[in-house]
């Protein structure tokens, strides 16, 4: 699998080190020369020095033979012209922007360009974990659009003793699993919920609050 | 050389753009004469208004049509030398019905009739019980016109010259919406929005059409001509003061202020600064006077109230109307608070004028910012912002710099005026009240100005009227341009004034 | 379409942005310009009589601001063409706003986004064309 990754700073570094990992072929676009050099010392991908909007320069960099190209740069402008002309020009199937304002992961979804945004990441982890702490491990899915998250059942949760059937999770919650010391168990409507067990659970944004809420028992 | 040709094709443009101004002007002249069909005529009213019109639309059109040449871009300077020479054109064309009607003014006395007109201040030198309905009617059109503004006004139609740099001089600078034009129409539809509330308010109460018209135009205008010697206190209603409030309010309030209002953005408005000081002064210096001064004058507790709002109102908004008679029995604390009011004045770009309460708002929260910053960590960084329109604006140096040194000069003039007027004989308080009421384009008057005032103060207090109106510095820069570009213009090559 | 009283959003008040504005407002167009610096507004000539925002017309809020929704037409003409294509089709698939110009350097870039419906005029090409044009006349004698 052929990646190329375009960006700047040290995020490109371990995004690059990170894909290497995983057995990809991972070119690198930067447009400083002389930290290119340095990535071309530090890894063993091919680095390309240049500004990746430009389409002689995404070419120059295998873009017509790469199966995904990551725009990693700190505009995200520049990320998504970097992603739309990979797509609509050198037909690469699978394109990631990075953006900094996390309105734009909708709107760059809509433009057809799939966008992550870090602040958003952040922003949630902080408020969701802030409110829970028994809750470790959230994962957010779908651009956003669902959380995973894995809940620990103290002494204090109301769900202890009872059936999954009769607890009341809002109805775009699901439990999809329960960890109970070294089994992991697939609940069904009749498994009874114990002290210890950890719970993992998908949750809508409105419904992570609640759901949350039922399992611990914290207001 | 060069520059002499370079000049003249510019001062060319200029002066044609001052004459369509003032050839509309002089069609607006008509309008009294064209209102006789509606009121009493009176003997000689038609050759009062019929000749000057003929005369100021003559020349006018000689200088409109003369002109050859394609548009000039006008600097803010040329912009301000526009509106100077309009200004002093109108300001003598309008003078000429005085003149020649039955009121028969001497020259001094009808000049300082129209600036007072024109800068809506309201200040008179005409028996109201004598003078002609076309005569009263043309006072207060006057007023409505200045208000506006007289190139704002022109502008809304179509051949008015269309330069932002015209309507800046006039101090309606900020404009509603994105085109000079769409908001000088803008401006004039908000005015005679507001005039038509005004007359059918005071129709309902009985008013005649003649003098609702008059006096919503004057309220509007805040000018304050009324067609009665004791103004609005003839009628010694709470419902006439009520309705006129409302007027001087609306009159008072910035242009731009409204519009974002009346689009819905509620939010911005509430957070004016000019409207939260507004609000603040008003019922600050009406409370002061409550209890400080006409809770001990007047017989009822009705009319101490009605008199104390109604006068702030009036003095703050620059308009003049009194509800009472020339402030008889009122103590220095009052006539004191009053010219405060008159000094601060009403808001930006709107029809009051003086000092302005946008400025009077931003020296205060100077003040307020330059304690705090005091109390901020020493490396921290402040932001010093007020809500103009709608949205923040940050005051930056150069903006301050600007608004002390005029609230420096407005304040140092009034009272070199009133220095002349105690010249003359008046006492201090006298002469501050009623120089800050001349330059505030306010128009209380304690009786200093009148008929029989001497001639050297009525002309400190017309170009007192006249300053305040265009705020200075466009006739200041006005005059020094004219006076380094004439010579040039005629060959002359001057060392002097180069630049 | 023509000339007079349009709603019209300008991003980018350099040269190119600046000369349209003030042919658009002196022309007796509404025109508001958004750029990031406000030393960009000095470009803008007395005649000028339209409105101007300091921001970043890639951002949603910025041109909220400049009420670009009920713009008739929006001219992205800022420095970089990256840029200019975001705010071309924010304006054009989020705002709708019925024309839309973006002004790009980079022909190849121009090219590439000709398929996804975006207008653009390429200064480059432009000034080459007339170049091209200026060199195949005949020289003066």
């Amino acid at each position: 699998m052929k990646a190329v990754i375009c960006g700047n700073g040290k995020s490109l570094y371990f995004l690059g080190r990170a894909f290497l990992a995983r057995g990809y072929v991972v070119t690198l676009v930067t447009p400083d020369e002389k930290y290119a050099a340095q990535l071309a010392r530090l890894l063993n991908a091919t680095v390309v020095a240049g500004d990746a909007s430009a389409p002689a320069i995404i070419e120059d960099a295998g873009a017509i033979e790469a199966d995904v190209v990551i725009a990693a740069t700190p505009h995200d402008h520049d990320n998504l012209a970097i992603c739309q002309i990979a797509s609509a020009r050198f037909g690469v199937p699978q394109v990631l922007a990075l953006v900094n304002d996390p309105d734009n992961e909708k709107i760059f979804g809509d433009l057809g360009t799939p966008a992550v945004s870090a602040t958003r990441i952040m922003i949630d982890m902080v408020e969701r974990r802030a409110a829970f702490g028994e809750i470790s491990a959230l994962l957010p899915l779908g651009e956003g659009r669902l959380t995973l998250a894995e809940v620990e059942l103290g002494p204090a949760a109301p769900v202890i003793e009872k059936r999954v059937m009769d607890i009341d999770l809002p109805p775009d919650a699901l439990l999809v699993s329960v960890l109970r010391g070294k089994t992991n168990i697939i609940p069904h409507g009749q498994t009874v919920l114990q002290r210890g067990d950890r719970v993992i659970v998908i949750t809508s944004p409105e419904s992570h609050g609640p759901a949350l809420r039922t399992l611990t028992g914290e207001a | 050389m060069r520059k002499a040709a370079f000049l003249r094709k510019r001062y060319q443009y200029i002066l044609s753009g001052v004459c369509k101004l003032l050839c509309l002007f002089g069609g607006l002249m008509l309008l009294p004469l064209a209102g006789c069909l509606l009121w009493p005529y009176a003997a000689g009213d038609f050759r009062a208004f019929a000749l000057p019109a003929a005369v100021t639309i003559g020349f006018g059109a000689l200088g409109w049509l003369a002109r050859r040449g394609p548009r000039e871009e006008l600097t803010m300077a040329d912009g301000g030398v526009v509106v100077f020479l309009a200004w002093l054109g109108a300001s003598v064309a309008g003078a000429m019905p005085f003149l020649l009607a039955s009121t028969r003014l001497s020259f001094s006395h009808a000049v300082f009739e129209t600036v007072s007109g024109l800068s809506t201040t309201g200040l008179s030198l005409v028996d109201v019980t004598t003078a002609s309905h076309a005569i009263l009617f043309w006072r207060s059109f006057l007023q409505i016109i200045g208000g506006a503004g007289l190139a704002i006004v022109m502008m809304a139609t179509l051949v008015g010259p269309s330069s932002p740099a015209v309507t800046a001089a006039e101090g309606r600078g900020d404009q509603l919406v994105p085109h000079v034009r769409q908001s000088a129409r803008r401006v004039v539809a908000l005015c005679a929005g507001y005039v038509f509330l005004g007359v059918v308010g005071y129709m309902a109460l009985g008013l005649t059409a003649f003098d609702a018209i008059t006096h919503a135009f004057t309220a509007v205008a805040t000018g304050g001509f009324s067609t009665y010697p004791d103004s609005i206190g003839h009628w010694d209603s709470a419902a006439v003061e009520g309705v006129t409030i409302v007027l001087m309010l609306l009159g008072n309030l910035n242009f731009v202020t409204v519009w974002v209002l009346l689009t819905g953005n509620v939010r911005a408005f509430a957070r004016n600064g000019e409207i939260r000081f507004l609000v603040f002064i008003l019922a600050g210096s009406a409370l002061a006077l409550f209890v400080a001064t006409t809770h001990g004058i007047y017989p009822t507790l009705g009319r101490a109230v009605r008199a104390a709002v109604f006068e702030s109102v009036s003095a703050l908004t620059g308009t003049g109307f009194t509800s009472i008679s020339a402030y008889a029995g009122w103590n220095p604390f009052g006539l004191l608070v009053l010219t405060l009011l008159m000094v601060i004045g009403g808001g930006a770009c709107s029809t009051s004028g003086a000092l302005k309460q946008f400025r009077v708002y931003v020296l205060l929260k100077t003040v307020y910012w330059e304690i705090r910053r005091a109390l901020l960590p020493q490396r921290a960084v402040m932001s010093r912002a007020v809500w103009e329109g709608d949205r923040k604006n940050e005051i930056t140096p150069s903006r301050l710099h600007a608004i002390a040194g005029y609230s420096f000069l407005y304040l140092a003039t009034w009272f070199l005026g009133s220095l002349i007027l105690t010249v003359h004989g008046y006492p201090i308080g006298d002469s501050l009240f009623e120089y800050a009421s001349a330059q505030g384009g306010v128009g209380c008057s304690l009786g200093i100005t009148s008929p029989q005032a001497p001639l050297t103060l009525i002309w400190t207090e017309t170009v007192g009227m006249f300053l305040g109106r265009l705020e200075f510095f466009v006739v200041f820069v006005s005059v020094v341009k004219l006076f380094r570009d004439l010579p040039r213009m005629a060959g002359f090559r001057g060392r002097m004034l180069d630049g | 379409m023509r000339f007079e009283s349009q709603y019209i959003v300008i991003v980018g008040c350099g040269r190119l942005g600046a000369y349209l504005a003030n042919r658009l407002s002196e022309a007796g167009n509404s025109v508001v310009v958004i750029d990031v610096s406000p030393d960009a507004f000095r470009n803008l000539s007395v005649g000028f009589s339209g409105f101007h925002i300091e921001g970043d017309g890639t951002e949603l809020g910025v041109l909220a601001q400049a009420k670009a929704s009920q713009a008739d037409l929006l001219l992205a003409t800022t420095r970089r063409d990256n840029v200019n294509l975001m705010v071309a089709q924010l304006a054009k698939s989020v705002l709708g706003v019925p024309r839309v110009i973006a002004r790009v350097f980079d022909p190849q870039r121009e090219e590439s986004y000709r398929g996804l419906g975006v207008d653009t005029i390429c200064s480059t090409v432009v000034a080459g064309q007339a170049f091209w044009a200026r060199l195949s006349e005949a020289p003066e004698p």
